[in-house]
């Protein structure tokens, strides 16, 4: 009778420590998956940025995607070395820039209002230099995206925007 | 002896198997069964709001990363989400829509429609969205399988689908009483 009362404890230790374990690695499996997709169907490595076309009923990479906006992304890897990001970013429709956890919490963004310049210059980093367009990153890993909102869908329009997103760099 | 250690090494193993894809399993169900029933969510007529991205433990975590992984915060941009029409039935192309009333008070606001899958509706004439730019004043929006003059959101051939209002930059007011806000209604029409 004891064996069978240790037996049964055991299991409901065992499966309780299962399931905080499940729960917490939820939201890192679902970032992992989307990482593996995003490295395999775009072939993009940590640190190089990806720039994508304005989402269609074609698109799979994210559920729920914003047909109004050009998204560039970036899997970043702080262990080596710090960031840099640049480009020229539209002076008169929406942009921003956010960072994520790999648990997929955000955790840093700001849009054009806030940089008040059209010039993108930030420098990603581990460490804080106190230096003005430094970022200091919480986490080695993580993810970032830079959105930016495509008003007009006219040719013109898109390529002009497409020319913009095409400056943005990360070194 | 020997066989009641033998009997030992075979229990223990077992037990740690079971136990694991018990835990697996009641987390997952768990996780599912909130995402269906909206849990953490916001509602507000037929409309629910995820704002909360300032989120307090691992279970809300697992739970915002199952409905909609990088959202952005609620003063950036705030997503309703909408499955049903005004009197509760889901959406569907059977039916046509017209939206009524404004959006609340922001820089941007669109309307975007998803399918079943939560990918954009298929449709062939790469019209995704109604928003703050194209919305033709004085004409409702229209959701509808068959083409209209203005104002279109094609809803292709979903079966049930859901749409999607972003509003970026949203006035304080709004995301401080995202319970009580005025909402857009969306009222099924004759086809």
């Amino acid at each position: 009778m004891k064996k069978i009362f240790f037996y049964l404890l055991f299991l409901l230790l065992m499966s309780f420590v299962s399931y905080q374990l499940t729960i917490n690695y939820i939201p890192k499996l679902v970032y992992e998956v989307f990482h593996y997709k995003i490295e395999k169907n775009q072939n993009i490595k940590d640190n190089e940025i990806k720039h994508f076309d304005i989402p269609s009923d074609q698109s799979r990479d994210v559920v729920m995607p914003n047909p109004d906006f050009l998204y560039s992304v970036s899997f970043y890897d702080l262990s080596k070395k710090d960031l840099n990001l640049k480009g020229n970013m539209p002076d008169s429709t929406y942009w921003s820039v956010s960072f994520y956890k790999p648990n997929t919490i955000n955790w840093y963004v700001k849009n054009d209002q806030e940089f008040n310049t059209n010039k993108l210059d930030l420098k990603l980093s581990l460490n804080n230099n106190l230096k003005e367009n430094t970022i200091q990153s919480p986490v080695e890993k993580g993810f970032m995206i830079i959105r930016i909102l495509v008003e007009k869908k006219d040719k013109e329009s898109i390529d002009y925007y497409k020319s913009l997103q095409k400056s943005i760099v990360i070194k | 002896m020997k066989s009641l250690f033998k009997i030992k090494l075979i229990i223990i193993p077992t037990l740690i198997i079971v136990s694991f894809l018990i835990g697996i399993f009641v987390a997952v169900s768990n996780i599912n069964s909130s995402v269906q029933n909206n849990e953490f969510s916001i509602k507000n007529g037929n409309w629910i709001v995820n704002p909360n991205m300032d989120l307090q433990n691992n279970f809300q975590r697992a739970y915002v990363s199952r409905i909609g992984v990088f959202a952005l915060d609620e003063k950036e941009a705030i997503y309703f989400l909408s499955s049903k029409d005004n009197m509760g039935k889901n959406l569907s192309s059977d039916f046509d829509y017209e939206i009524t009333g404004n959006p609340p008070a922001g820089r941007y606001w669109s309307y975007t429609l998803y399918g079943e899958d939560y990918y954009l509706v298929n449709n062939k004439t790469d019209v995704y969205t109604i928003n703050k730019e194209n919305f033709e004043k004085n004409y409702p929006i229209t959701i509808s399988s068959s083409r209209k003059n203005s104002n279109w959101l094609p809803s292709g051939n979903e079966k049930q689908f859901h749409i999607t209002l972003r509003l970026y930059n949203p006035d304080k007011e709004v995301y401080i009483n995202l319970d009580s806000i005025e909402l857009p209604l969306i009222k099924r029409i004759e086809k």
